[in-house]
């Protein structure tokens, strides 16, 4: 059976994403990134500014003095993250299987499903209609018979395109591409094909793969494979998830404890929030400390499984203590969590049998009472 | 996807400073706030009856100005004196319910709303208090909202708790959809953390309008209304019914999410609203019709 991957790539998402936000930005040359006097770099720019030369990676000092007029923005990468999941919800709900390569790109296996879907670029038309109907943003789909050539399809035609490599018609529509549309050549890459006279998939095709070997080696190799339309015709299967971790490097090291726990405490909340967001408890919690000279030390505690930040947290920190002995400066300190089992379902209120249950939930509050929680969040927070 | 019948809007509807958002600055002699506001959603949650005992021909008169849309439902906040001072006597009881009994008849009772303070926490006296105050109010559908964690995965076979988004504080309960007797009863209550926090620590003071109002003082982003909308879409299989709750006020920042997350919630492309609301939000220039 002919193996069938979409390729989904969202239009200059984080401009796009943007411009829901302040629709007055349309039709204007936009650039996410950093400071446009900084060091950072163009994290995405809309299709008028790169009219003026601009693309993504590219130091955004360099896209100011092209672009001066264009309107920069610092953007909010959990912002564009809710949207990334809007689009995955939709595309769950058509594709048996998804690999999301990036925030704003997504593998899916529709191999085997014409029966159900019938004609595969009136699919891909659909999905990309919801995605616009539902969330305002516009995207563009590659169909192939691998993820290369699906990724290579729907850069073809952006933005807002549908592009179907056809079973059997992949050299030919790589044949006049230029040698950069292939995934993994870098500038430095393209330097050395160009200088050796490749400059287009073509000219790929014409030399052996013996040779591309001989000259690059494993890399050379799958250069000559995908300029063959060959690449990997399988998604990578969702990885369960067994670990939740956060850590932080700190710009000088620390001795300060209390700054230390503070640190180690919002971590915690971090990653907690994270565990309810799964509706997880934990029952492993460890700790991860680098002193300055690069000692890195782990410690791990096993505790009854919970979701609760407090006991989280207070296990963190007497790992800290036990563990922080030497009178040198922190570099790192993380935690993670691990051990997962899923939260119990819900519990009937109003019956007999539930007083019992009401019991563990009074002894859980008393302690919350006790120490008080909250004060212990804003004490840590408002410093 | 088998979408419920979402009834939708805001908690109450008259508010000066939702003009000019929401209700036009030139209003002519007859003009009747919620008889606009009807025009635009199918639910509104009466919360001056949490501070008033409210006159019957009150009542019978917003059912009046409701007339032109046949789907609308009232649900209506339960009087302080149930919920937080626990003062209650016969009187106060058949005062709540003659209104009741005539949105009952006008067929526009949507519920019967309990909202109890973050200091009620899930304990066997609380839960026992609850349980008599429901048999006592069990004609009407209840909607229950507890705020502290502890309530946290409770349901109960005879009534609703609502699903609450609220600032994340202490020990607040999570935002996590709950369905029960076949509907779920989800009221926001916006995000503003600073200004929840620092009106603990004024209540009970004398307060004006822009003071108490401003803890609700928040305009949900579109991605966490579409983080929103996954959750609620969740649970889409086990209900019939959706209510959705906007207490986030001020400024109509409420009426503007509600339009959002019906579009999302709904799956239309575009939503009726007022060009008022255009014009103060402009991001919701794309979905409306």
């Amino acid at each position: 059976m002919p193996r069938i991957i979409f390729h989904l790539d969202l239009d200059a998402f984080f401009v796009s994403v943007e411009r829901i936000l302040d629709p007055s930005l349309k039709g204007k040359p936009v650039i996410v990134g950093g400071d446009p006097k900084g060091r950072g770099v163009v994290a995405a720019c809309s299709y008028e500014a790169r009219e003026f030369g601009l693309h993504s990676a590219m130091p955004i000092k360099q896209a100011y003095r092209l672009c001066p007029q264009g309107i920069y923005i610092h953007g909010s990468l959990k912002e564009y993250s809710r949207f990334s999941k809007g689009v995955k919800k939709i595309l769950e709900d058509y594709a048996p299987m998804i690999e999301q390569a990036s925030i704003d790109e997504f593998y899916m296996d529709f191999t085997g499903t014409q029966k159900i879907y019938g004609s595969m670029i009136m699919l891909g038309n659909k999905i990309q209609s919801e995605i616009k109907r539902l969330l305002g943003l516009p995207s563009s789909i590659g169909i192939a018979g691998n993820k290369t050539l699906a990724k290579i399809a729907s850069d073809a035609m952006k933005p807002e395109g549908i592009t179907y490599i056809y079973p059997g018609m992949e050299k030919e529509f790589l044949a006049n591409m230029p040698i950069q549309v292939i995934p993994g050549v870098g500038r430095v890459t393209l330097k050395n094909l160009n200088a050796k006279g490749f400059f287009f998939i073509k000219d790929i095709t014409k030399v052996s793969q013996d040779y591309f070997a001989a000259a690059y080696g494993k890399h050379g190799i799958e250069l000559w494979e995908k300029a063959n339309g060959k690449g990997n015709e399988y998604l990578n299967p969702p990885q369960e998830r067994k670990s939740i971790s956060k850590e932080r490097t700190f710009g000088n090291d620390l001795i300060d404890k209390n700054e230390i726990e503070e640190t180690l405490f919002s971590l915690t909340e971090k990653v907690c929030q994270l565990l309810r967001d799964r509706n997880w408890l934990t029952s492993t919690v460890s700790i991860k400390l680098r002193y300055s000279d690069f000692q890195t030390l782990t410690r791990a505690k096993s505790i009854k499984a919970t979701d609760d930040d407090k006991l989280i947290f207070d296990t963190a920190k007497a790992l800290f203590k036990k563990a922080y002995t030497r009178r040198v400066g922190i570099r790192l300190i993380g935690i993670h969590l691990s051990n997962f089992s899923e939260f119990s379902d819900q519990e009937f209120l109003f019956e007999d049998a539930e007083i019992k249950r009401n019991k563990m939930f009074k002894a859980i509050t008393k302690i919350r009472d006790k120490y008080g929680f909250t004060s212990i969040n804003y004490g840590k927070n408002s410093k | 996807m088998k979408i419920p019948k979402i009834y939708f809007g805001t908690a109450g509807w008259s508010y000066k400073d939702w003009v000019p958002n929401f209700y036009p600055k030139n209003q002519s002699k007859n003009f009747k706030w919620l008889e606009f506001y009807s025009q635009y959603f199918n639910l509104v949650e009466v919360n001056s009856s949490f501070y008033t005992y409210l006159k019957p021909e009150m009542v019978f008169d917003w059912t009046r100005q409701v007339n032109r849309n046949n789907d609308f439902l009232f649900t209506v906040k339960l009087h302080q004196d149930f919920t937080h001072a626990k003062k209650i006597n016969k009187e106060k009881i058949k005062s709540v319910k003659e209104n009741l009994d005539i949105l009952k008849s006008e067929e526009r009772m949507g519920g019967l709303l309990m909202q109890f303070p973050y200091s009620f926490h899930c304990t066997n006296s609380n839960v026992d208090f609850l349980k008599n105050l429901i048999d006592e109010f069990n004609e009407y559908e209840i909607f229950l909202e507890v705020r502290h964690k502890t309530w946290q995965n409770k349901k109960a076979k005879s009534i609703t708790f609502c699903t609450i988004d609220q600032p994340q504080i202490g020990q607040s309960i999570d935002f996590n959809p709950i369905a029960g007797n076949d509907k779920a009863y989800i009221r926001f209550h916006g995000r503003n953390e600073k200004a929840w926090f620092e009106s603990v620590n004024n209540f009970g003071k004398e307060q004006t309008y822009e003071e108490k109002s401003e803890r609700y003082n928040y305009l949900y982003t579109p991605g966490e209304l579409i983080e929103i909308g996954i959750r609620i879409k969740e649970i889409y299989e086990k209900v019939n019914k959706v209510f959705i709750v906007m207490n986030n006020h001020p400024f109509g920042n409420a009426p503007a999410n509600a339009f959002e997350l019906l579009h999302y919630l709904k799956e239309v492309s575009k939503v009726k609203m007022p060009e008022t609301i255009v014009r103060a939000f402009p991001r919701l220039v794309e979905i409306s019709k």
